[in-house]
């Protein structure tokens, strides 16, 4: 009967519980709304980079990735990639022959990475291939064709087709020169990548700088499912253990804030807005209390125990708020789903967003654990808001409020 | 033996700049199954009176003694069990919840009460229609008129067999027709049940249907008059 009571009181006074209920509806749809969009950026980011950069799994000789050391190689690669590809969680393995270099036109020169790559291998690891704004990604067979960043384009001002020399050091410790023709320039979402990295084709390099067939700098790993990234990267570590495996969490820092904090981030966001919803809820509450304090003083008079009338306050206090956080999810949700099979384009401001790394497209995008933790907030939101009211109405002293005069 | 016996009692309001003495010395009791007018000007005490007599207000000095126990020494969490279990209150508005049905209101007691559900719509059911709302049961106490509602009340201060039922200026917002059905229905119902009605009122027309009237001026009883003889000496 409490709760029947605490219900039917939230609706008597409609148009100030209305106005509460959506005041909750909104701060919550908005707070919901930009933490997905938030995750979604995150999500894409995450995408991208494990798309076209790390892929989910990056084995190579410890100490490696500290400063490229050529001769830190992984040797045996062939027979490496096939242990691997027998695994079913596998989607496409690739191996790379990475070394340091500088880039030079007639224009300027610049540091760069050259990864010397196996094109269809690569193609299965790395979504690169799509990305081209020109040429083509080593469709010819000619030697010495090299795929660019458009941001390292624009800097030695070249085009397609241009010449650009690569100075490199061979095994041997010496410097050599390797002329390669302009065949592709693409473009990620990530602009340091596009300014740093550039590909051609591994037997290209070899030969330039002496690199022994069938070995590699990196092996990288894509799969079919980024939930697997783990399990598989502990097979792949127990199978060579002697080698240094990593999940693109360990290669990339920023991802692993990005997917770590994210979550905890949204949720002090969204709490924020409860805080200040919170002083709303405090206030229409108290309001209904002092409009009632005849009948709650009358309630205590008859023998209602000021521990049923300090719960009575609260129920309201509390599906005072759940309506309003209910209508703000149901909201949340659809628009969600709505802008998350659609996306939001954000192109014209998406110049900005890629030099962060951030595609121009974004799909947000929230997990159940949110609405859980959000669920178990709102509660206890309410709960800390009903305190106050509810224990205004159970001071009433039941002699002065009944009082008929 | 008395249902309510009061001695010496006492009530300074100390929260005024100049302290009120509202009860000064009341000494008085009340038997089963009395129904009692307690009259007096505005401002006489009798509110007081019958605050202090259901445990609604500490007296300062006396005490109310009902059955052997003396309430004014009960704490918080007792009066209130006290208020629930043995008292009837009916006041001069405000009697009933708002979001509640008539019936629902009547039951909330014996809710409160944790009886049994079939003894509650048994109750429930003889008390409204005594009260000659059994067709407005499920109508929101806003529905009624005034009169209607003091009716709700009353059958909602008797539906758990209090020891007594205390009523501050029932009738104080009625017109003199819902006043005389709502008399007569309290004198009908405090027959039959033989449950002790104490009510305060300035209305010449209740006092008439008192069978004692209890005058008071200035926190003092100045006359304690038995009109008629109640029902129970009439049988004894
Ligand atoms: N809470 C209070 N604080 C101060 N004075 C009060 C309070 N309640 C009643 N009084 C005073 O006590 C006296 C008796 O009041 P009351 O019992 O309400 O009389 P009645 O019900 O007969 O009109 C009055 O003078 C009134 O002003
Ligand atoms: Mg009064």
């Amino acid at each position: 009967m409490l709760i029947q009571i605490a219900w039917r009181n939230v609706w008597r006074n409609k148009t100030r519980s209305l106005v509460i209920i959506i005041a909750v509806a909104l701060g919550l749809w908005g707070g919901i709304f930009s933490d997905a969009f938030m995750q979604g950026m995150a999500a894409q980011q995450i995408y991208s980079v494990i798309h076209t950069e790390t892929g989910h799994i990056q084995l190579n000789q410890p100490g490696f990735l500290l400063n490229h050391d050529m001769q830190m190689q992984v040797k045996d690669a062939d027979r490496i990639i096939a242990a691997i590809k027998t695994n079913s969680a596998v989607e496409g393995v690739s191996a790379i022959i990475q070394l340091p270099a500088m880039a030079s036109t007639a224009s300027g020169s610049s540091g760069i990475m050259v990864n010397g790559i196996q094109p269809s291998d690569q193609e299965k690891v790395s979504d690169l291939s799509k990305l081209l704004i020109q040429g083509d990604y080593f469709k010819s067979d000619r030697t010495n064709q090299v795929v660019i960043g458009q941001q390292l384009a624009d800097k030695l001002k070249v085009k397609l087709h241009s010449r650009i020399v690569l100075t490199l050091q061979t095994t041997t410790g010496d410097i050599v020169y390797g002329a390669f023709k302009v065949t592709g320039i693409f473009r990620t979402h990530d602009s340091e990548f596009d300014k740093q990295m550039i590909f051609v084709r591994n037997k290209d390099i070899q030969q330039l700088v002496g690199f022994p067939p069938d070995a590699a700098s990196i092996i990288t790993v894509l799969l079919n499912n980024n939930d697997d990234t783990k399990k598989v990267a502990t097979t792949i570590q127990k199978q060579f253990s002697g080698m240094q495996v990593q999940s693109w969490i360990q290669l990339s820092p920023m991802l692993q804030i990005l997917s770590g904090t994210m979550i905890q981030f949204t949720l002090i966001f969204v709490g924020i807005i409860l805080i200040a919803l919170a002083f709303g809820i405090i206030n229409t509450m108290l309001m209904a209390v002092m409009d009632r304090t005849r009948e709650i003083g009358m309630l205590l008079s008859i023998g209602m125990k000021p521990s049923k009338v300090f719960g009575m306050i609260m129920l309201e206090t509390i599906f005072l708020s759940l309506t309003g956080a209910i209508i703000g999810v149901i909201v949340s949700i659809a628009s969600i789903s709505f802008f998350g099979h659609y996306g939001i384009n954000l192109s014209i401001i998406a110049e900005g967003f890629n030099a962060f790394g951030y595609s121009s497209i974004v799909y947000p995008t929230l997990g159940v654990n949110f609405y859980i933790m959000l669920a178990i907030m709102v509660i206890i939101i309410a709960i800390i808001a009903g305190l106050f009211p509810a224990r205004r109405a159970v001071r009433l002293k039941p002699a002065e409020a009944v009082r008929g005069d | 033996m008395p249902v309510i016996e009061i001695k010496n009692l006492t009530k300074t309001y100390n929260e005024t700049m100049v302290p009120v003495h509202a009860l000064n010395g009341i000494n008085l009791e009340f038997e089963k199954g009395e129904f009692t007018a307690i009259v007096g000007p505005s401002g006489c005490g009798k509110t007081t009176l019958l605050n202090m007599m259901g445990g609604l207000d500490q007296p300062t000095s006396g005490s109310v003694i009902i059955e052997n126990e003396d309430i004014t020494q009960m704490n918080r969490g007792a009066l209130t069990d006290f208020r629930l279990h043995h008292v009837g209150f009916i006041f001069q508005a405000y009697n009933l919840i708002p979001v509640l049905t008539v019936k629902e209101n009547v039951e909330f007691i014996m809710e409160l009460q944790h009886r049994n559900k079939k003894d509650i719509a048994d109750r429930v059911n003889y008390l409204l229609t005594a009260m000659g709302m059994e067709d407005k049961i499920n109508v929101r106490p806003k529905y009624l008129s005034g009169g209607q509602q003091q009716r709700v009340a009353v059958a909602r201060a008797l539906v758990s067999k209090p020891k007594f039922i205390l009523a501050d200026e029932p009738t104080a917002n009625l017109d003199s027709k819902s006043t005389d059905t709502l008399l007569d229905l309290m004198a009908t119902l405090n027959e039959k049940e033989q449950v002790t009605f104490i009510f305060s009122t300035h209305d010449q027309r209740v006092m008439d249907k008192a069978r004692r009237i209890i005058t008071l001026e200035d926190g003092k009883v100045i006359s304690d008059t038995k009109l008629k003889a109640t029902h129970e000496s009439i049988n004894s």
